[in-house]
């Protein structure tokens, strides 16, 4: 885990005021998507090992859900984007 | 029958007793300060920002990117929500009960806050007027620089008397003060 | 009792003599000194037993990498042990005590070790031990705890003060030696926030123990000018007194300060110790080298130290560490020692040098054995002399102290506790720091410099790259001139053979070379087994000294580099960090936040006991006059609600603002249950689920107007809900326009039930609230007589009548008065959350007890709140699977006992009446019980499998855990007018 996250509306914040919510790739099926692809929505989750995304609520700050994309061997964070503003983002791809 | 409508600070058990002179490092705690919270719709956070740092001695607070404080020492609850009411695209909430407003003042207002924040509150990172939301005394709490070694803290009125006490706690070294103004 | 003090000298203030006591005994010392330098220069050279053999000990270093001179210092509550002597900074009146001795230090029954040590080598407990297993913990472990070990702590609370701090930086200099100094003195200069911290009380590690002259002038000297400087820029913060124990992901930086640790009379408006959480954007390691002891029999005997802490020792502290002094030394370090007791006087009995020959300049008179070796030293509580070994020859020589010199290690801890493995170098012969990136790097005798010039150099070089890096470069930078250095290059030597004695490796575990060829016979190669079998490196002092000579060694045995033997994981924290600096501000009531209520002095006055529910004060119940138990006051307080009226503060409630044209949309995905036709003025029950189909939490939404709603949490999950809510309006539906804030602070919230809750309300609300004007559900801003606007909501938890009136937080009090006033004739009471809980249970209301994490809505009969009709709402997709559907799931149901006196707990299973306990006959549990005072008798609710289907089954409560069975009806989970009829007054 880091020590410091640099939220990009807050600016750098310990780690404290952040709460891990897990993976960010996982993204909520449709209503009517397949019990398979809800299955592994709500259940699955892969443990990699390396490089990942995960979502960062700045719980104690701007109340944001973050975007954080870091190594979970090495600790180094290579980015920190709000979640909306991703989630805006490949929308518009 | 008519209620007799006696307002009672939060920390009103707290700072009780004889009042002394301010020191140098002092704790005032603001009596009624007006507090809104302002919530700009999607695609209305430029617009409503621009109109909340132009609104006449009101003072924003940056909470997230489309949340704000409205805080206001000199108005009425009533004309500041006139004020933000005008402002489009904003929804606003009267948080003035919810929250507590303390300023922290001294030639060792850093040092003392060091110890209750973790970010730097060195002048050319957190410059004067510039505010935010953070871990303060493990309290959720706003914090904005006022002046050089001036700064405001919003805190929720229920954590209030918590975070108080650790201010305190963490100012003992520093001979901090504390009283209601306002 | 010899003085060992010089006539001069030294950085200590002899104007300023100290008066301490060690084991009883006073002694006088000087300002400047630390414990183990006025120890010395009393002829206090036995400090200490060691751990395990209880042989006698002095130091061996005069730094923080002591094994030996631990001690308690202080007493009572204060009392400290396993300081080091070496690094206590010795103050008026201090106390310390020798430790892990019986009855004294100089006599001490436990020796008796040390005769049967050849039985008692690594692996001896665990071989030993073994059988019969179960007399481990009850026999030998207390035994061999008993026997050998460490200082006691304190049983007493500890009465300072400890605090946390953050601090910022550009550039962390860590170490205040030649290196960190200039490169502090560098940045300082460019303007760059520096700080600067070291372990010492006195800025300039090895500059204070140094003969040689820097610019010109002596290099304590030289030291103080650069310190001086360095107080005078602003943007430098010196940090005196303060270990930097641990590097942390993003440059941040673990530090304790010992705030007063060092003063008599601790004040109490200062912590004793201080920890420092330090952010920098770049750090210079410049912790120096550890001298390495040189591995030879009897190489612990008091008087044998480090070349380098004879030589602090002589010119720092003034202090001669004996009368006659013998040098033993493969380098450079031994030569300069010589010299230097030589020039302050003191006799020089001989320098042995392992190399067959050396450049170094042998000082005049001094009488030098090259190929020498040492194999025994002679003398018990202090050496009085030592057998020297050349070429098959054996000579006694007399001395009183031994100084020796085994070369140097760079000191890298910190720079690989973050999992970087020290790098070895066959060129310097020492494990040299891992290259970590360029943020955080060594200077100095750390990055394996060797003399006093080319530290000073590196550190100003480094301080340069740093600034370079932060981009604000100015200028450059001369280092001074060094005259008169030593060259303190050395030649390999790990171990001395033919040792006639004991040739410890490491000092304070005990751990000799034997135990080291024992673990590598037994199989306990790979170094981290060889150090958990003859715990080497595992003292208190973490192997400072003992950790490279120990893969010197084991390297030597199996003829391999010491590269490929490697070393062991490095850890925070470098040196031991008190609990009470851990904790900081973290005890008694700063433990944790706490929340309480703006009702909070309207109970108290009301005489109200409190409980702790999360981080809220809530008033649990109100005992009057005569009420000796809770039951008493608690059943008052249901029937006085049940037939009059009753007062009750529920602001924990969460509380959340919703705005947006999407808000209805929003609530309506959010909730199981439909949400988009609640009309304005109007609230609502909801239930929200989990994505997995569980119910998470329920509460009420209320429509204020078109756009704008107020929910309710449960106290509970308040935060959690909030979370919820930003987590799918963030990521699920951004382009929904719907905007929340929590307002749970600015209300003050009460509930007033109970049959006369109209009559009283009316008293205090200007507004109609009549039953055709304010029906059941109503929900809308009201104006209170007097003028305040409220919000008034027309709901029930406890199935009577009732309102919960909520008023700016402020007016909480005045308000809740207010309304006991307009009471007072109907009878009101104030309630508090047990009498709540009485009264939903009684009319089957569900809570977290029922909502735990595993019902479904039909579980707990809300079956009907599933607006399945609905395209989308959290949730819905996994509640229609099978096994959240069966039949045979846990179903809500109300227990009542079959004998109207028997209780009823929750927790108890439910089993069918005549079966026998077990996991395969579990039939449910009970959730909540309670004594109804409206029924007279106890009521429980609980999930059963099936349930609904078993109303008039009697099945048994079995509590295995308190002991009791009750027979129980199954019933409805509605005890209390399940008609309703009490909601619609």
């Amino acid at each position: 885990m880091a020590s410091l996250i640099t939220c990009p509306h807050c600016g750098t914040r310990p780690k404290e005021e952040f709460s891990i919510r897990g993976a960010a790739a996982p993204k909520r099926p449709s209503p009517t998507a397949k019990d398979e692809a809800w299955h592994r929505y709500v259940y699955v989750r892969d443990n990699p090992k390396g490089r990942y995304q995960e979502y960062w609520h700045h719980v104690a700050g701007c109340r944001r859900f973050l975007v954080v994309e870091r190594d979970n061997l090495t600790h180094e964070v290579f980015g920190v984007t709000d979640a909306a503003e991703l989630e805006r983002a490949g929308a518009g791809e | 029958m008519s209620i007799n409508l006696l307002h009672r600070h939060a920390l009103e058990d707290h700072i009780s007793g004889f009042e002394t002179d301010p020191n140098p490092n002092h704790l005032c705690v603001i009596r009624r300060p007006v507090i809104f919270s302002v919530l700009a719709h999607e695609g209305q956070e430029t617009a409503v920002a621009e109109a909340l740092w132009n609104a006449e001695d009101v003072a924003p607070r940056f909470c997230s990117p489309s949340e704000w404080f409205a805080v206001s020492r000199t108005l009425g609850a009533e004309t500041v929500a006139g004020t933000l009411s005008e402002i489009a695209g904003a929804s606003v909430v009267d948080q003035s009960d919810g929250r507590v407003l303390m300023e922290i003042s001294g030639p060792s207002v850093r040092t003392i806050l060091a110890k209750c924040v973790a970010i730097d509150l060195h002048p050319e990172v957190f410059e004067e007027g510039h505010s935010a939301s953070m871990l303060c005394c493990h309290a959720e709490a706003n914090v904005a620089r006022t002046g050089a070694d001036r700064f405001e803290i919003i805190v929720p009125r229920s954590l209030a008397g918590s975070v108080f006490e650790l201010l305190m706690e963490m100012g003992r070294e520093h001979a901090l003060t504390r009283g209601f103004a306002g | 009792m010899t003085s060992y003090r010089l006539g001069s000298g030294g950085a200590i203030n002899r104007g300023q003599s100290l008066t301490f006591t060690f084991d009883g005994r006073s002694y006088k010392g000087f300002d400047g000194d630390t414990l183990a330098s006025a120890l010395l220069a009393n002829d206090q050279m036995l400090m200490a037993r060691s751990f395990k053999y209880h042989r006698p000990r002095g130091v061996v270093t005069a730094g923080s990498a002591e094994p030996n001179a631990l001690m308690t210092i202080g007493s009572g509550a204060r009392a400290e042990p396993n300081a080091r002597a070496t690094v206590v900074e010795l103050y008026n009146g201090l106390t310390a005590a020798s430790q892990n001795r019986w009855p004294s230090l100089k006599h001490d029954f436990g020796a008796v070790n040390d005769l049967f040590s050849p039985f008692l080598g690594a692996g001896f407990y665990y071989k030993t031990f073994m059988w019969p297993g179960v007399l481990w913990e009850k026999l030998y472990e207390p035994l061999i705890r008993r026997a050998a070990g460490l200082g006691k702590a304190t049983m007493q609370a500890d009465p300072d003060r400890y605090e946390k701090s953050w601090a910022h930086c550009d550039l962390l200099v860590i170490g205040a030696g030649p290196s960190g100094l200039m490169a502090a003195l560098t940045a300082g200069r460019a303007g760059v926030r520096v700080i600067l911290a070291d372990e010492g009380f006195r800025f300039g590690g090895s500059l204070l123990s140094e003969s040689a002259a820097v610019g010109g002038q002596p290099a304590a000297e030289f030291a103080a000018e650069v310190v001086e400087e360095l107080a005078t820029l602003p943007n430098v913060t010196l940090m005196p007194r303060t270990t930097v124990f641990g590097w942390y992901d993003d440059m941040v930086f673990g530090a304790v300060e010992r705030v007063q640790k060092h003063v008599a009379s601790p004040s109490p408006d200062l912590p004793m110790e201080r920890l420092w959480r330090i952010v920098a954007k770049r750090a210079i390691l410049a912790t120096g080298a550890e001298e390495r002891p040189l591995v030879f029999g009897g190489n612990d005997k008091p008087g044998v130290m480090t070349a380098g802490a004879a030589r602090t020792y002589l010119n720092r502290y003034g202090v001669a560490v004996g009368g006659k002094v013998a040098v033993f030394t493969n380098g450079g370090s031994g030569y300069r020692t010589a010299a230097d007791l030589l020039a302050q006087g003191v006799d020089v009995t001989a320098i042995i040098d392992a190399r067959p020959q050396s450049a170094d300049p042998v000082p005049e008179g001094i009488r030098i054995i090259r190929n020498g070796s040492v194999i025994a030293t002679k003398g018990r509580y202090r050496i009085d002399g030592l057998i020297a070994e050349r070429s098959g020859f054996e000579e006694v020589i007399g001395c009183d102290a031994l100084a020796m010199s085994g070369g140097w290690s760079p000191i890298v801890h910190l720079m690989c506790q973050r999992g970087a493995k020290p790098v070895w170098s066959d060129e310097k012969q020492a494990f040299l720091a891992p290259d970590v990136g360029g943020a955080f790097v060594a200077a100095g005798a750390a990055a394996g410099q060797a003399s006093l010039g080319e530290c000073l150099t590196d550190g100003a070089a480094k301080g340069h790259a740093a600034l370079e890096a932060l981009g604000r470069l100015v200028g450059t930078l001369g280092t001074p001139e060094v005259e008169g250095e030593y060259d303190p290059s050395f030649a390999p030597l790990w171990y001395v053979p033919g040792a006639r004695d004991k040739a410890f490796v490491d000092f304070q575990n005990d751990v000799h070379v034997g135990d080291l060829g024992l673990a590598q016979r037994e199989g306990f190669r790979h170094i981290e087994h060889t150090k958990r079998y003859t715990t080497a490196g595992m003292a208190t002092d973490q192997g400072k000294l003992a950790n490279v000579n120990t893969a010197g060694i084991v390297a030597g045995m199996r003829g391999v580099s010491p590269a490929e033997i490697g070393t062991t994981t490095f850890r925070p924290f470098y040196t031991p960090v008190s609990f009470g600096a851990l904790a900081g501000t973290a005890r008694a009531e700063h433990a944790a936040p706490v929340r309480t209520s703006p009702l909070h002095g309207w109970a108290r006055k009301n005489g109200a006991t409190f409980v702790e529910s999360g981080p809220w004060y809530r008033s649990a119940w109100f005992p009057t006059d005569g009420e000796k138990t809770w039951r008493e006051s608690v059943d008052r307080e249901v029937l006085n609600v049940r037939v009059n009226a009753g007062l009750c503060d529920v602001s924990t409630l969460g509380k959340i603002e919703i705005f947006g044209r999407g808000a209805a949309e929003f609530l309506d995905r959010i909730y199981s249950n439909s949400f988009l036709k609640l009309p304005v003025g109007r609230a609502r029950y909801g239930l929200m689920l989990r994505e997995d189909g569980i119910v998470f939490d329920d509460g009420t939404a209320s429509r204020l107007s078109e756009n704008h709603y107020v929910m309710t949490t449960t106290t509970a999950y308040a935060a959690e809900v909030l979370a919820h809510l930003e987590f799918s309006a963030q990521t699920f539906w951004p382009e929904l326009d719907v905007r929340f804030v929590s307002s749970t602070d600015q209300w003050a919230q009460m509930s007033l039930a109970g049959p006369k809750a109209r009559i009283i309300m009316s008293r205090v609300v200007q507004d109609d609230i009549s039953d055709a004007a304010f029906p059941f559900l109503a929900a809308r801003e009201v104006v209170l007589r007097g003028g305040l606007k409220a919000r008034l909501f027309r709901i029930s938890f406890s199935g009577e009548l009732a309102y919960e009136l909520a008023v700016p937080a402020g007016y909480g009090e005045a308000v809740a008065d207010a309304i006991m006033d307009a009471g007072r004739e109907e009878g009101i009471c104030a309630y508090g959350v047990e009498a709540l809980n009485v009264l939903r249970v009684e009319k089957g209301h569900v809570t977290h007890s029922e909502l735990d994490g595993r019902t479904t809505a039909d579980d707990v009969g809300l079956g009907r709140m599933m607006a399945m009709q609905k395209p989308d709402f959290i949730g819905k997709r996994l509640s229609m699977r099978f096994g959240l559907t069966a039949a045979d799931r846990l179903q809500l149901v109300g227990l009542k006992p079959v004998e109207a006196d028997k209780e009823i707990k929750a927790g108890a299973h439910l089993l069918k009446d005549g079966a026998k306990p077990s996991t395969a006959n579990d039939q449910g549990f009970v959730s909540s019980a309670c004594f109804s005072p409206t029924l007279g008798h106890f009521i429980a609710l609980g999930m059963l499998k099936s349930g609904r289907e078993r109303i008039g089954e009697r099945v048994m409560v079995w509590d295995g855990l308190r002991g009791s069975e009750v027979l129980s009806e199954v019933c409805p989970p509605v005890f209390v007018d399940p008609e309703n009829s009490k909601l619609h007054l």
